[in-house]
C-alpha cells in the first residue's frame, strides 16, 4: 500500500472521504446505542411516534366511529384504553392526536432552535454593537412571560393548525438558545483554528457556517429535541386549560375533557381517558431523554466508555 | 360550567345557592355547610351585596323584600322576605310594601322604610329594570314613598310592565345607618332631574350612575344583617356566618353557624360531595359517574326541580346559508337530541321535545294541548335532505356544499369553560358529520368573550342560553330582544339591522306580516290571557322559523344530605331554586334528632 492509496480522503478507501465518514459516523452511533438498550428503546419510541404522526390519520377513518352504548366504556381488547364521552375509541383519538403534537413540537423546535442558533451566532462572532442589540432584543424575548402571552393570544388568535402553534411556541423560546449560543461563539472564536481560518482570509460566513456551527452541531441538535419536549408540554398545557380550539383528539382536549367533562380525578369511570393522554405524553418526553442521552455520548468524545 | 350555573341563576333572576353542615352532628352548635352557586369566596372583598364579588350571601345575611318561587307561568309568585306582605294595583300601577314588624338589623336597629328607600336610591346607582335613571324605560319606577315607619309605596312611570312588581319585590335592602351616606343629600332631587330631558338630565343621569363604582367599591367595617344570619369572618377557603339574634324569626333558623366553602371549579363541590361535608348545595353540572359516587354517600339525596333555562343552538341569520329557514330546519332534523343529551348533561337536562322557545314544562303550562301541534322535529335525514335540496344547497362526493358549489363548513362556536356545552357540540358535530355535513367545534377561551364575538357577528352558529322564565317576556326577549335587533329606547321599541347595536342574530323584523320583536314587547303589558295568545303566537312562528334549535331543557339538580339536617323542600318544591338560607326563613329546615 503506497502512501497515496492510504491518505485520508480518498474517495473508495475505510474511513476516507465524506462516504467513508458518514460510515464511521453511524457505526459508532449504532455502537452508542446498542451500548444502553435503553436507547435502542428510546430510538424505538420516536419511531413509534414519528410512524403514529405521519400514518395514524391514514389509518384511521377522518370521521372516528362512536358507539352510543358504549360512553365512558372501560378498557377492553376492543378499546384497550377504554372511549370518551361520546363512544369513540381513545387509543384511535391518540394515535390520530399525535400528528397535531409532534408536528407543533418539530415546528416549534426547528424556528427555537434556528432563530436563537442564529442570532446567537452573530452576536456572538461579531460581538460589539451587533451582540449588544441582539442581546437586548434577546433579554426582551425572555422578559415576555410566555403563558400570560399565549392565553391573551388565544383571544384574538384561534391557532387553527400546528403550523401557526408551532410558529408562536417557536417565537417565544428562542431566548435560551441564543444566550447560550452565544456564550460558546465567544469562546470559540479564540480558539487556534478560528484564528488560522482568519489568518487565511476565508470569508465571516465561512467561519460562522463552516467553522463554528459545525462545533455547535452536537448541542444545537440536542436542544432540537429538548425544544420539543418544551413545545408538546406548553401546547398540551394550553389545550388543557381550553384557550384554544377544540379537536376531539388533541392530546390536551383529551385531558381537559377527561377532568372537567368526566371527573376522572372523582371517579374512576374517565380515568382510561385520562391516562391514555398522558402516558403518551410521558412516552414521547422517555423516548427523547434516551434519544439525547445518546447524542451526548455520540458528540461528546469525553463521555465513550471504550 | 360552575360558571354557567352562576350566569344562567343571574340570567333569570334566580339565587342558587345553598348551604350544608361540617363533619360534626347537628344539636348545640351545629353548623350548616354549603357552598354560593354564584360566586367564589374572595376574602378581601368587601361586606357589601352591591358588590358582584362582594363577602355576602344571599338568604343568609343578604335580603330582600321577597323571594321569588319557582313558578312555572307567574313570575309574581313570592315567598315574604323582609316583606311580610304587599299589594299591587291591577296594573302594577303602584306597589305598597309593607315590612316585617319584628324585623331587626344585627345591631339591633329596627329595619325601617327608610333603609327601603336608601336601597332603593342605590339601586338607582347600579341601574337596572326598576330602578333605571333612562326616560321612558319601561317598568321603571317613578316614585318612592314612605308611607309610615314600615310602609312603602313604590309607584310605576307611565310606560308600564307588568315585571314591576317581580323587579320591585327583588329589591335587596341594605341599613341606611351603614350605607345610606352613599347617596348625596340631594340625590333625589338630582334623580327627578334626571327623569327630565335636555342638558341638565342627562348631568343629573351622569352624576348618578357615577356613583356606581363608590357604591361598589364600598367596605363596611363588619356586617349589619337583617337576614337569620351575620357574617363573622371570612379566609380565602370559607366564610362564616353566625345566626343575628334579631332576625324576626329567629325561631325557625336550625344551625347556628352556616360555613360557606370556597371553590375553584366544579371538580371540587364534587369532592366536597362525595366526602359528605356538604348538607346542601345548588345546582352543578355533574357526570354520570360523579353522580352515581355522590349517590352512595351516606345521607346524600338528589332534588329535582324545574330550571327555567334551556339551551340552544342560535344562529347568525345574515350569515349564509343561515338565513334561510330550510336550512336550519334541515339541521334540526340532523340532531339527535336525545343522544346528545345524554352524553352532554345527563343529570342536568332533558332534551328538548321541539322548539317553542318555552321550557318544556312550562310550554305544557302556556300552550296546552298546542304544544303537541308543533313539529317536533325528529332525526329524519330524508327531511332534512329534502329542506337542503330545497335551500339550494348541494351534495358533492357525499358531502353538502353551497348553493354555488363552495365547501359548507359549519362551525360551532362554544366558550370552552363550559364542559356540557363543548360536550353538546362535539356530539351533534359528529352526527352532521355523519350526514355529509362539514361539521366542527370552535371554543372560545371564555363566557365573556365569546359574548363580545356572538356580538361583533363573528360567529355563525353558537351556543345560547334561552326561555329563561317564568316571565313570559324574559323568556322571548332571548330570542326577540336586542341580540335579534329589537331594542327598548326611552319606552319605544325600534329594530337595528343585522350587524348593528348588538344584533348579531339577524333575524328579518317580520315574518309573514308578524313581527315578534313586537310581539314580544307586548307581553310586558299585556293580560295574561292575552299572554297565552301572545306566547302561542311566537312558539308556532319559532317552531316553524327555528332561530335557534332547542336542544335541551336544564334540571334544576341539587343535593342535600340527611345527616345532619332534615326537612329539605321535595323534587320539584317552588322552594328548590331558592338558597338554603330562605329554606331555613321558612321553617323548613330542623336538626336531625341524634
Amino acid at each position: 500500500m503506497t502512501a497515496a492509496t492510504v491518505l485520508p480522503g480518498q474517495p473508495g478507501t475505510p474511513g476516507g472521504g465524506p462516504a467513508g465518514v458518514r460510515r464511521n459516523f453511524w457505526r459508532g452511533v449504532g455502537r452508542v446505542l446498542r451500548r444502553k438498550p435503553s436507547r435502542l428503546a428510546g430510538v424505538a419510541i420516536l419511531v413509534m411516534f414519528a410512524l403514529m404522526a405521519i400514518f395514524g390519520p391514514i389509518v384511521y377513518p377522518a370521521v372516528l366511529p362512536r358507539d352510543d352504548d358504549a360512553l365512558y366504556a372501560p378498557p377492553s381488547l376492543a378499546h384497550p384504553f377504554g372511549t370518551d364521552f361520546e363512544g369513540t375509541d381513545v387509543l384511535a383519538l391518540v394515535v390520530t392526536g399525535a400528528r397535531y403534537v409532534i408536528l407543533t413540537g418539530v415546528v416549534t423546535a426547528v424556528i427555537t432552535v434556528a432563530l436563537g442558533t442564529a442570532l446567537g451566532l452573530v452576536a456572538g462572532f461579531h460581538r460589539g454593537r451587533w451582540d449588544a442589540a441582539l442581546m437586548r432584543l434577546t433579554d426582551l424575548q425572555l422578559t415576555i412571560p410566555g403563558l400570560p402571552l399565549l392565553l391573551v393570544l388565544s383571544t384574538i388568535w384561534k391557532f387553527d393548525g400546528p403550523l401557526e402553534m408551532g410558529l408562536v411556541l417557536g417565537l417565544l423560546g428562542w431566548g435560551g438558545i441564543a444566550r447560550a449560543v452565544r456564550s460558546q461563539t465567544l469562546s470559540l472564536r479564540e480558539r487556534g483554528f478560528i484564528e488560522a481560518a482568519r489568518g487565511l482570509g476565508l470569508s465571516t460566513t465561512h467561519i460562522v457556517v463552516r467553522e463554528l456551527l459545525p462545533s455547535m452541531a452536537p448541542y444545537i441538535a440536542m436542544n432540537v429535541l429538548i425544544a420539543v419536549t418544551g413545545a408538546i408540554y406548553a401546547q398540551v398545557g394550553l389545550f388543557f386549560l381550553g384557550v384554544l380550539p377544540f379537536e376531539s383528539n388533541n392530546w390536551g382536549v383529551m385531558l381537559n375533557l377527561a377532568v372537567f367533562g368526566g371527573g376522572a380525578l372523582t371517579s374512576a369511570a374517565a380515568l382510561p381517558y385520562l391516562l391514555a393522554p398522558l402516558l403518551a405524553i410521558l412516552l414521547l418526553t422517555l423516548g427523547i431523554v434516551l434519544v439525547v442521552d445518546a447524542m451526548d455520548e455520540i458528540f461528546n468524545p469525553r463521555l465513550r466508555e471504550e | 360550567m360552575k360558571r354557567l350555573a352562576a350566569i344562567a341563576a343571574a340570567l333569570t333572576a334566580a339565587l342558587a345557592a345553598t348551604a350544608c353542615g361540617s363533619g360534626q352532628g347537628a344539636g348545640a352548635g351545629a353548623v350548616y355547610t354549603t357552598i354560593d352557586g354564584s360566586k367564589q369566596i374572595d376574602a378581601t372583598a368587601p361586606i357589601n351585596p352591591f358588590n358582584p364579588k362582594g363577602s355576602t350571601f344571599v338568604g343568609y345575611d343578604v335580603m330582600a323584600l321577597a323571594w321569588p318561587k319557582n313558578d312555572l307561568m307567574d313570575p309574581n309568585a313570592f315567598y315574604p322576605g323582609l316583606a311580610r306582605s304587599w299589594t299591587a294595583t291591577p296594573d302594577q300601577g303602584e306597589v305598597v310594601v309593607h315590612l316585617q314588624p319584628r324585623a331587626r338589623w344585627s345591631d339591633g336597629r329596627p329595619v325601617t322604610s327608610q333603609d327601603v328607600r336608601a336601597s332603593i336610591g342605590l339601586a338607582y346607582t347600579q341601574g337596572g329594570t326598576a330602578y333605571t335613571v333612562n326616560a321612558g324605560a319601561a317598568g321603571a319606577a317613578a316614585d318612592i314613598r314612605v308611607v309610615d315607619e314600615r310602609t312603602v309605596a313604590i309607584r310605576q312611570g307611565a310606560n308600564r310592565s307588568n315585571a314591576f312588581l317581580r323587579n320591585v319585590l327583588s329589591t335587596v335592602i341594605v341599613p341606611a345607618h351603614v350605607f345610606g351616606h352613599l347617596l348625596p343629600a340631594d340625590f333625589w332631587t338630582t334623580l327627578a332631574q334626571a327623569r327630565g330631558t335636555g342638558k341638565a338630565a342627562e348631568a343629573a343621569k351622569a352624576e348618578i350612575t357615577g356613583l356606581s363604582q363608590q357604591v361598589i367599591s364600598f367596605a363596611p367595617a363588619r356586617d349589619v344583617s337583617a337576614g337569620p344570619f351575620v357574617l363573622e369572618r371570612v379566609n380565602p377557603g370559607a366564610a362564616l356566618l353566625r345566626r343575628n339574634e334579631y332576625f324576626y324569626d329567629a325561631d325557625k333558623i336550625a344551625p347556628d353557624r352556616v360555613k360557606v366553602l370556597n371553590y375553584t371549579g366544579n371538580e371540587q363541590i364534587w369532592n366536597y360531595l362525595v366526602s359528605g361535608k356538604l348538607d346542601s348545595a345548588p345546582f352543578t353540572a355533574v357526570p354520570a359517574a360523579v353522580m352515581a359516587r355522590i349517590k352512595r354517600t351516606p345521607g346524600n339525596e338528589i332534588r329535582r326541580g324545574y330550571s327555567p333555562v334551556a339551551a340552544s343552538l342560535a344562529f347568525n341569520q345574515s350569515h349564509a346559508p343561515y338565513g334561510d329557514p330550510r336550512v336550519r330546519r334541515a339541521l334540526a332534523y340532523l340532531i339527535d337530541r336525545t343522544q346528545m343529551t345524554r352524553i352532554a348533561s345527563p343529570e342536568a337536562g332533558t332534551p328538548a321535545v321541539t322548539t317553542s322557545g318555552v321550557h318544556a314544562d312550562a310550554a305544557r303550562a302556556w300552550l296546552g294541548a298546542g304544544l303537541d301541534t308543533l313539529n317536533p322535529y325528529p332525526v329524519d335525514p330524508a327531511k332534512a335532505s329534502a329542506e337542503l335540496r330545497a335551500a339550494g344547497m348541494v351534495k358533492k362526493d357525499g358531502r353538502w356544499a353551497m348553493p354555488d358549489g363552495s365547501p359548507w363548513k359549519l362551525r360551532i362556536n362554544v366558550p370552552a369553560s363550559f364542559s356540557d356545552w363543548v360536550a353538546a357540540a362535539k356530539s351533534i358535530t359528529s352526527q352532521l358529520n355523519d350526514h355529509g355535513i362539514d361539521a366542527s367545534v370552535v371554543t372560545s377561551a371564555d363566557y365573556v368573550l365569546y359574548l363580545d364575538e356572538l356580538a361583533q357577528g363573528k360567529i355563525d352558529v353558537g351556543f345560547w342560553l334561552m326561555a329563561l322564565g317564568p316571565s313570559p317576556y324574559n323568556i322571548y326577549q332571548r330570542l326577540y330582544g336586542p341580540a335579534n335587533g329589537w331594542q327598548l329606547l326611552a319606552g319605544r321599541l325600534r329594530h337595528a339591522p343585522p350587524g348593528q347595536d348588538g344584533n348579531w342574530m339577524g333575524g328579518p323584523e317580520t315574518i309573514g306580516g308578524v313581527n315578534p320583536g313586537e310581539l314580544t314587547n307586548r307581553l310586558n303589558l299585556a293580560t295574561p290571557e292575552e299572554q297565552k295568545r301572545i306566547v302561542g303566537t311566537l312558539a308556532r312562528l319559532t317552531n316553524e322559523q327555528l332561530p335557534v334549535i332547542q336542544l335541551y331543557d336544564y334540571v334544576n339538580t341539587q343535593f342535600v344530605n340527611s345527616t345532619r339536617f332534615t326537612g329539605w323542600p321535595p323534587s320539584g318544591s317552588e322552594a328548590l331554586r331558592l338558597p338554603a338560607g330562605v329554606w331555613m326563613q321558612l321553617g323548613l329546615i330542623h336538626e336531625r334528632s341524634p
